[in-house]
């Protein structure tokens, strides 16, 4: 049998043909595909996308909730001191009307605290020179 | 040549600008359709997988132009596109069909007599069988060079191999036809 030499032979075509107007609607065919991409892909990613934003937005919100709480809690109470200023400074109450609210024992305590040392009662008898007006009261 | 680069450049930038974009894929879709179209088909056999295999082709081209980076010929970039694409369908639908690769090629050779688009007779189908029994890059290298006739400068960017290594595959790939289409 002789040997088939392929640069010998005429050239062997490949025999593949096409539809008769394949290439004349082929073009729309692909820019038709990558509008529907478009149109089909990117909106599904995005609506996901803000609906992450959302779900991570109430998260965040639901979170916060007890530190909010707390914040307001801590506002609430005031510190002794600035009642006490508050109450020297800035209100209508007198003299009388703290009195009546005093009971036996803040009398007590009160007149504890000013039980005065023999010996300071000394000096300032002694330095003040209205002594005359204090022993005649 | 220069011109050529600078053609080249100014194309793809058209192809980038949001602006020239619709028409400059045309032109692009015009010059490339017929080449990568037979390239394709040479690769699967049969025209509806070619159709298929040249659209997600030309998808991927236009998804991914913004990529390129211009180090090689627009021509080589997106024929390694399209040949990767006609590989990866031929192994998909091989899986598919539990069968390999060259068995499924066989199969479809086999119904090439009853294709309307395949106007051939023994001596193309015999061809054909000769090929699928030669390994994968020897097959891309003897299509690419006998039907395609394309340069072997043009093949070695494409596959990303020298011009010497492709004549030795070209070489051998003729040898096995050869005693393929002597011994049938």
């Amino acid at each position: 049998m002789k040997a088939y030499k392929l640069e010998n032979e005429p050239k062997i075509a490949t025999g593949f043909k096409t539809p008769d107007d394949y290439f004349d609607n082929f073009s729309t065919k692909v820019l038709q595909q990558i509008n529907d991409r478009e149109v089909n892909v990117i909106p599904l990613y995005k609506q996901k996308k803000v609906i992450a934003m959302l779900v991570a937005a109430i998260v965040i919100m639901a979170l916060m909730i007890p530190i909010i709480n707390n914040y307001n809690n801590k506002a609430k109470d005031l510190d002794e001191a600035t009642l006490e200023t508050y109450l020297s400074y800035q209100s209508n109450l007198n003299q009388y009307d703290l009195i009546k609210e005093l009971d036996s024992k803040d009398i007590d305590k009160l007149s504890k605290s000013v039980a005065l040392e023999q010996e300071t009662l000394e000096d300032i008898l002694s330095s003040n020179p209205n002594i005359e007006n204090l022993i005649s009261e | 040549m220069t011109k050529v680069v600078t053609d080249e450049k100014e194309f793809i930038a058209q192809l980038l600008d949001p602006k020239t974009q619709n028409i400059a894929f045309q032109k692009l879709l015009s010059d490339y359709q017929k080449p990568l179209y037979a390239h394709i088909r040479n690769i699967v056999l049969n025209h509806d997988d070619a159709d298929d295999v040249l659209q997600n082709t030309f998808v991927k081209v236009f998804q991914y132009l913004k990529n390129f980076k211009g180090e090689s010929k627009l021509f080589s970039w997106m024929y390694r596109i399209a040949t990767n694409e006609a590989l990866t369908f031929l192994n998909q639908k091989a899986k598919i069909n539990g069968v390999t690769s060259e068995a499924l090629q066989n199969k479809t050779i086999d119904n090439l007599k009853a294709d309307v688009y395949f106007d051939g007779d023994e001596i193309q189908i015999k061809l054909q069988k000769a090929i699928v029994t030669l390994p994968e890059k020897q097959q891309l290298v003897f299509k690419m060079k006998y039907f395609q006739e394309l340069k072997y400068e043009e093949i070695a960017e494409i596959l990303g191999t020298s011009v010497g290594a492709l004549k030795a595959s070209y070489h051998h790939a003729v040898k096995k036809i050869e005693l393929y289409v002597t011994s049938n």
